[in-house]
């Protein structure tokens, strides 16, 4: 008799990925096929054996427990580290909380932090654009 | 079907919130106390993903730093124990990945308590250790992951990386691989 249709069955079987009828198919294969009813039994028995193992609580190495805590005192405490963007937005916030905001004509204020921010964009575009033209001069430059 | 083995170590007592928000705050002594309370847990996952000691130790000491970095992320919906338990898991596959397996002879580490492993059919725990050890890598991990610990499969293609039919595959032939390694063990034909 060919099984091979069943043994594919059985590891589904097992999991509980079958429906309702692929099980009474499989079950009435198994009631007068004993290779694959033991089969059956022996990946079962393998599954318990393996998930008995899984239960059992396995001690640690001696002194694991100090080597974690040494290893642990050498961390900064948690939720301390933090993105170069979020520090470089907490520097800001405290240039802003210290210096305040600056007045415009007509009454209105602008912050600090934004005075600041636009600064370093627009040193940025300048800095783009010098080294554009620089890397143009040197290209053009006559040998 | 047998029942996931992530349901014993979840009734772990939890820490107390005091001890937690202390620990998360810095406290290190704190963080001591959770150590030493899932450390048996922490490193049983890691020495049967990985199967050897010097690596588990490695994970297991990965995982509570990734614990410790990570305890202002804790929520108290899940149980702190089932936290910590897929922190573990993913430390070890992590250092799996990152790390080859270390060649050391099956030892099988104490079980913590008096406990006189019964695993059943005539197979006792250095069977097991040893069997599992055999196994390629590739089976090894989602064999683990779904036998011994009883996680669901979509789960373990999450946690290895892997798609979820070529992860029931491993799982299936690692099965069939230990069925037959553990019928010689028991000096059957």
């Amino acid at each position: 008799m060919d099984c091979s249709y069943f043994r594919k069955r059985i590891n589904q079987y097992v999991d509980g990925e079958l429906g309702y009828l692929e099980v009474a198919e499989l079950q009435a294969h198994l009631s007068f096929c004993p290779d694959c009813a033991t089969e059956l039994a022996q990946v079962g028995a393998v599954r318990g054996a393996l998930a008995g193992w899984g239960r059992l609580e396995l001690a640690p190495p001696p002194a694991f427990g100090e080597r974690v805590t040494a290893a642990v005192e050498r961390e900064p405490a948690p939720g301390t580290q933090k993105l170069l963007g979020q520090v470089f937005e907490d520097v800001l916030q405290k240039l802003d909380d210290t210096l305040g905001a600056v007045p415009l004509p007509g009454g209105r204020t602008i912050p600090v932090k934004n005075l600041i921010g636009w600064g370093l964009a627009a040193a940025a575009v300048i800095i783009g654009i010098e080294s554009a033209h620089g890397r143009r001069s040197r290209e053009l430059k006559p040998l | 079907m047998t029942p996931s083995n992530l349901h014993k170590w979840a009734s772990l007592p939890d820490p107390s919130p005091a001890d937690l928000a202390r620990a998360t705050a810095g406290d290190t002594q704190a963080f001591t106390l959770i150590v030493e309370r899932y450390q048996g847990m922490v490193y049983s996952v890691a020495f049967n993903v990985l199967g050897n000691h010097t690596d588990a130790e490695d994970a297991a000491q990965e995982a509570f730093l990734r614990c410790y970095r990570k305890l202002p992320q804790y929520r108290s919906e899940a149980s702190f124990s089932t936290w910590l338990f897929r922190l573990a898991l993913t430390a070890a596959v992590d250092y799996r990945r990152r790390e080859k397996a270390r060649p050391e002879p099956v030892d099988v580490p104490d079980v913590a308590g008096d406990a006189t492993p019964e695993l059943g059919e005539g197979l006792d725990a250095v069977t097991i250790v040893a069997a599992l050890g055999d196994l390629p890598e590739d089976y090894r991990v989602p064999t683990v992951l779904r036998d011994v610990y009883g996680l669901p499969y979509q789960e373990i293609a999450e946690v290895t990386g892997r798609p979820l039919g070529t992860v029931k595959v491993m799982v299936h032939r690692g099965r069939a691989s230990l069925r037959l390694k553990l019928k010689t063990a028991r000096g059957e034909a």
